[in-house]
């Protein structure tokens, strides 16, 4: 590097340079450009948290989010009550999936700055982010008071009155943005999906296809046009537009998912992705949606419980496989011995790959421990030995059963039971994925994969497990122990 | 005398060489300084890039100083920049023999030895310089190099380090390394040490050079800049960095930063013909035209004939207008590299825009570039031979996008049926624009092959088990008729994309076309089976925000206006002769032409010349430059009838023209992009706006221009005619690929076992 004559670095001009190398190369949306030359700003006097900070953007633009996350940190140690950085952080947690951390971040951010736009939007979002979206309403609604008419102000209100259950004014708000920018981008799938959240489809189904036609293509409006065909009743034109969604946002385990479902290509199992995005999804009215959609299977299991434990003694230890948000839980606790909970090992283990739903069990207090796992990952990293192990309409989501079953009989108690449900395919046709995006599975595969595992069966009943469209999903509930 | 002598050394050594020029070019016609003014002043000329000049000024020099070494060492250099490597040794060995320990003409002839292949006579000469000069840098990577290619990685590696030691600058001397640790490590390693490296000395500029070089040589452009930009901060007056810098960003599409970089870059090595002709092709692609032309001629002025500036230079002559000239540009090209590929295939993209030799000429053409592609290889084994079976089908192109490749088959893709096509798209250049979202919806499979050489592009298609490849790009900047060549797939078919001619490869199976574009008979004309559509062999996407048709506008001004938005290339002689014809006739009316190139003043000017030469009185033709494609659309609210050109015909243009309600006369020839309009027209239900020849057109385009009722009537129609007609019937579209690529399938399958 230059040289001033008494042997010290020139870092003025050096710095200048640095700093407009890598500022420029973040402004044209190059982030990767700018990281070698803050690797040597940040060596010079008095600029690492700068270097920091903006090191953490160039990292977040580019998905590098745990190394964002650490350069964040640095910038706001250097200068801990800046506004900026408060938001910077809190951008970070949250690509890093920690949204609770960052929405104490992003509201001290509000507080530091409370005329800060930006700032009170990053908050409203991650309210949503908590299903919070009466809370971001109330954000928004004050971020419009500052900035009124703002498109993307309205534009973001209108989701959160969406997600709030608030149609009608969600429609009046999505309709004053429309009219103030019609081409903002992410308007009209937010107002695709408001349409959808009222059931209007056709009107869904219109504004989606208005989308396409301009956009020429995108994943967010082919999914929700395909959501309002499905939901309309129109399925095989709702496939192609899974497909076109799916090929769009090729990283997205849900499309993908629902795309192969369409395409009939036999995967073996849904992706954890999948699974877990379309239960984060369903959440807040999952119980209520199966209520309405005439779920038993919670029911079964405690009436096979106590058709197999006549004497009435306590149940022991339960591994609850795909606990959801916790409805298994709800119907076998008061069987569980709660007095003796402690003092005889008893325990409720559940896992399941949604936050959300294990938030939901969480808050049921009935659980002695909540695993975010796949559930194959869960029974291989061995979770003890367990009298009960239940998979409530939990295999739908898996093609084969082979593996899952071997790993259920390693977690079973010598006279342990184990109880699941599965939806019936025909014999001799092994197991298909269904246009629902789940899995039937045949009679005769379920006997034989059960005696693979070493497992006798108790009962194998047919049974409607729920419905579907108003009609009964056939199902085969199975009560099974080792074998011998 | 000697004042003026001095003052001009002073100017020299203050690295002024402009001011120095006079003033020498003064002393040496008075023959002062025994010589001496004749090589400074070949010095000075050479260092502003006045190369012809300083070549004569040096051999004054060398007759005037017989004892002196000098002039024929700088002689030699200008020579070999000049391209003429045979004068470039005999002055090198001149001087040698006047003067043995001359490093320069010692390093003059190690460059001529490794340019011909000779890399150990090479090695020797450098190691004789070095004994000579021991601490120069630039020859320690020089010797790296050499190193590298006899196969020697570690002594690179070490002759790189010392070299960079010395001078942390050298961006020759960096690749080197990069190559060298490469070579001995391996890609993770090799990053790993650069990284280290440049944590222990973070503001030595050699390991960001080193670590873009590395960056560049696994194909990651964007790693590669970021580490020239940091090198950039470091040391902000070095003409390497900025080079290697403008270079790289260049190919990354920051068009605006490159061009600040070459420039710079260019200040201090002005000679550099790479620089200048990367220079020039950013300017073309800016639609700076006539600044991209004066480049060009400027630096085959100064340096010589050399056949990439040249190649640029016959396109660009097209692009504004001067055909013949282009076409001669092309053959100068071709007879340099002895018909080398490159040269070949752009004067195959120049011919079409000449009416000379039709058809055949253009057959012939293709013929001899597609000789210069490799064979067909035998890449995998094929999917079975079932007739009926689902297909794969493959695209090839880097125009899937708002590109007339995408506006011509967008639609008729999206109706190829899903269940029996499955498609997969090969883009050859990353784009994201409404269509290319519409294209990436429909395949199944993405890949982006930009980065990626024809070896791999057609080994990647063949893996995934391709049935029909369709090339969306043909000769053109889009494509990459390599792929083709090697047989990629085992059906392969030409559409849209440069597809002005037969491709003449022997691996093009066929001919995607219709009865309009290759009436019976014609068929000797192309090397490919045809595959003839039952409609037009195009389908057009209408954009989906066009602006309303607008009423006649003949009503409102009483007269007629003709209009062509073609590029120039299209506007060739006989184009202005009938024009002209057109004009007399309807004396009242007025032309409107609009393309990018006439954004260009000097462009503009060297039009209105060629007007008045065709007996067109300027002031009757307005002329445009480019604007954006709905304001293009909108421009056609001014227009009555459209004037296609000839013989290269509108393609997307005439579908634009018809779709804003403005009716299109045609001229159709015997070659393919001569028919396009002839195909578009009929496909529209409009085959009596074309013609078969010049007289019929200048007759159709006065005839027609006479009935302003019968234009209002067809003009209020015509979108919506459009809209019904084949050229925009997706549906019918999609059906009558599907069974054309079955057709082709089932050939296949029938006639290989």
């Amino acid at each position: 590097m230059p040289r001033q004559d008494d042997g010290a670095p020139d870092t003025t001009g050096l710095t200048a340079r640095l700093m407009q190398a890598a500022v420029s190369a973040l402004e044209q949306r190059q982030p990767i450009e700018a990281l070698p030359s803050l690797d040597r700003l940040r060596l010079l006097p008095g600029q690492s948290g700068i270097a920091a900070a903006l090191r953490a953007e160039a990292l977040l633009a580019l998905g590098r989010s745990a190394e964002a996350d650490g350069a964040a940190a640095e910038a706001l140690e250097a200068n801990p009550g800046d506004a900026a950085r408060l938001e910077l952080r809190a951008r970070a947690h949250w690509a890093c999936g920690r949204s609770l951390e960052a929405l104490d971040m992003a509201a001290a951010a509000v507080i530091a700055a409370p005329q800060d736009i930006a700032a009170l939007l990053l908050f409203a979002a991650l309210l949503g982010e908590e299903r919070r979206h009466e809370d971001a309403v109330s954000v928004l609604q004050d971020a419009l008071r500052r900035r009124p008419g703002e498109p993307q102000v309205l534009l973001r209100l209108g989701i959160a009155l969406t997600r709030a259950g608030r149609h009608d004014e969600a429609a009046d708000v999505l309709g004053r943005c429309a009219a103030a920018a019609p081409q903002l981008p992410g308007l009209a799938v937010a107002r695709a999906q408001a349409a959808l959240a009222r059931r209007d489809m056709a009107e869904a189904i219109a504004i989606a296809r208005a989308g396409l036609d301009q956009a020429g293509g995108d994943a967010a409006l082919y999914s929700v046009l395909a959501h309002a065909l499905e939901a309309a009743g129109r399925r095989d034109e709702a496939w192609p537009a899974f497909r076109a969604a799916s090929r769009l946002a090729p990283e997205d385990p849900y499309l993908a998912h629902l795309a192969a479902v369409a395409d009939g290509i036999a995967t073996e199992r849904a992706s954890a992705g999948y699974v877990e995005s379309i239960f984060d999804g369903y959440a807040d009215s999952f119980e209520a949606s199966l209520i309405r959609l005439g779920y038993r299977v919670p029911g079964l299991v405690r009436r096979a419980v106590e058709r197999h434990r006549p004497d009435g003694a306590p149940l022991g230890s339960v591994l609850d496989l795909g606990c959801g948000t916790g409805l298994v839980g709800v119907a076998l606790h008061d069987l569980l011995g709660v007095a003796l909970h402690d003092l005889l090992g008893a325990s409720l283990v559940g896992v399941d790959l949604s936050r959300r739903m294990l938030d939901e069990a969480r808050a049921k207090g009935i659980y002695t421990a909540l695993l975010q796992q796949d559930l194959l990952a869960a029974l291989e990293d061995g979770p003890g030995s367990f009298d009960l192990v239940c998979a409530a309409d939990v295999f739908c989501y898996l093609g084969r059963l082979d593996a899952a079953l071997a790993l259920c009989a390693r977690c079973l108690a010598a006279d342990g039971l184990l109880i699941f449900s599965v939806e019936r395919g025909q014999d001799g046709a092994a197991f298909q994925l269904h246009r629902q995006g789940r899995y039937a599975h045949a009679p005769d595969l379920v006997r034989a994969d059960l005696a693979a595992a070493g497992l006798a069966p108790l009962e194998i009943r047919e049974e409607a497990l729920r419905l579907d469209f108003g009609r009964p999903v056939e199902g085969l509930f199975v009560v099974a122990r080792h074998a011998g | 005398m000697q004042d003026q002598l001095r003052e001009a050394i002073a100017a020299l050594e203050r690295r002024d060489p402009g001011a120095a020029i006079p003033l020498l070019q003064d002393a040496a016609r008075r023959d002062a300084g025994d010589g001496f003014a004749w090589l400074n002043l070949g010095l000075a000329l050479s260092q502003t890039g006045r190369l012809a000049e300083a070549e004569g000024a040096l051999c004054h020099a060398a007759d005037a100083l017989p004892d002196r070494a000098e002039p024929l060492v700088y002689g030699g250099q200008v020579a070999g920049m000049r391209g003429d490597a045979v004068a470039a040794r005999t002055r090198f060995e001149a001087a040698l023999a006047r003067d043995p320990r001359q490093v320069l003409a010692l390093a003059g002839l190690a460059a001529l030895c490794e340019g011909e292949g000779d890399l150990a006579e090479a090695a020797r000469l450098i190691e004789a310089a070095r004994a000579l000069d021991p601490d120069e840098p630039e020859l320690h990577a020089w010797s790296a190099r050499v190193a590298q290619r006899r196969g020697a990685p570690a002594t690179a590696l070490r002759e790189a380090e010392r070299s960079l030691a010395a001078n942390p600058c050298s961006v020759e001397a960096a690749k080197a390394a990069a190559r060298a640790l490469l070579a001995l490590k391996g890609e993770a390693d090799a990053t790993r040490h650069v990284a280290q490296a440049a944590a222990r000395d973070p503001f030595s500029v050699a390991w960001p050079l080193v670590g873009a070089a590395l960056r560049a040589m696994l194909g990651d452009l964007s790693g590669a800049i970021a580490e020239l930009r940091a090198a950039e901060a470091l040391a902000p007056d070095s003409a390497d960095i900025q080079a290697e810098l403008g270079l790289a960003l260049a190919a990354a599409g920051q068009a605006a930063a490159a061009e600040a970089a070459l420039r710079a870059a260019l200040r201090q090595r002005p000679n550099d013909l790479a620089l200048r002709n990367r220079l020039a092709t950013l300017l073309w692609k800016a639609h700076r035209v006539s600044e991209a032309t004066a480049l060009l001629d400027a630096t085959l002025a100064e340096l010589g004939p050399d056949a990439v500036p040249l190649m640029n230079l016959a396109l660009l002559r097209n692009l504004e207008g001067r055909q013949e000239e282009a076409l001669a540009t092309a053959e100068q090209a071709a007879a340099l590299t002895g018909g080398s590929r490159d040269a070949l295939v752009t004067r195959l993209c120049v011919l079409p825009y000449h009416p000379e030799g039709g058809a055949a000429a253009l057959r012939d053409a293709a013929v001899a570039a597609a000789a210069r592609y490799p064979q067909p290889v035998a890449l995998a084994p094929r999917g079975m031979r079932d007739p009926d079976r689902r297909l794969r089908i493959g695209l090839l192109s880097g125009n899937l996008c708002c590109h007339p490749v995408g506006w011509l088959t967008i639609a008729g893709i999206e109706a190829l049926p899903d269940s029996a096509f499955e498609l997969a798209a090969y883009s050859l250049r990353q784009r994201a624009d409404p269509i290319s979202r519409r294209f990436r919806a429909r395949c199944a499979t993405w890949r982006e092959m930009g980065a990626a050489d024809e070896v791999a592009i057609a080994q990647a298609i063949a893996d995934d088990g391709i049935d029909i490849l369709i090339d969306l790009g043909g000769y053109g900047e889009g494509g990459c008729p390599a792929v083709v060549a090697r047989r990629a797939a085992p059906v392969q078919v030409k559409w849209v994309g440069s597809q002005s001619a037969t491709t003449g490869l022997a691996a093009m199976d066929w001919m995607l076309t219709d009865r309009w574009e290759t009436p019976p008979g014609c068929e000797a004309l192309y090397t490919e089976r045809l595959l003839r559509l039952p409609d037009g062999y195009v389908c057009y996407a209408p954009p989906p925000n066009a602006p309303e048709v607008t009423r006649l506008p003949m009503l409102r001004n009483g007269h007629v206006t003709f209009g062509c938005f073609n590029n120039l290339a299209k506007v060739t002689r006989p184009v202005l002769a009938a024009w002209a014809r057109i004009l007399r006739a309807v004396p009242d009316a007025r032309l409107v032409l609009r393309t990018h190139a006439l954004g260009d003043a000097a462009i503009r000017d060297a039009l209105r010349n060629r007007l008045h030469a065709a007996g067109i009185e300027p002031g009757r033709v307005a002329l445009h430059g480019g604007v954006p494609h709905r304001e293009l659309l909108a421009a056609y609210g001014e227009i009555d009838i459209a004037l296609d050109p000839f013989p290269y015909a509108g393609g997307l243009t005439v579908c634009e023209a018809l779709w804003m309600g403005v009716p299109v006369v045609s001229l159709f020839g015997d070659g393919f992009a001569a028919r396009h309009g002839l195909s578009h027209l009929s496909n529209a239900g409009l085959g009596d706006w074309a013609a078969g020849e010049v007289d019929a057109y200048v007759r159709l385009a006065v005839g027609r221009a006479a009935d302003a009722a019968r234009l209002a009537v067809l003009r209020s129609g015509l979108r919506e005619r459009v809209a019904a007609s084949p050229l925009c019937d997706s549906a019918r579209f999609g059906r009558s690929l599907g069974s054309v690529l079955r057709f082709a399938w089932k050939e296949h399958c029938s006639t290989q076992h």
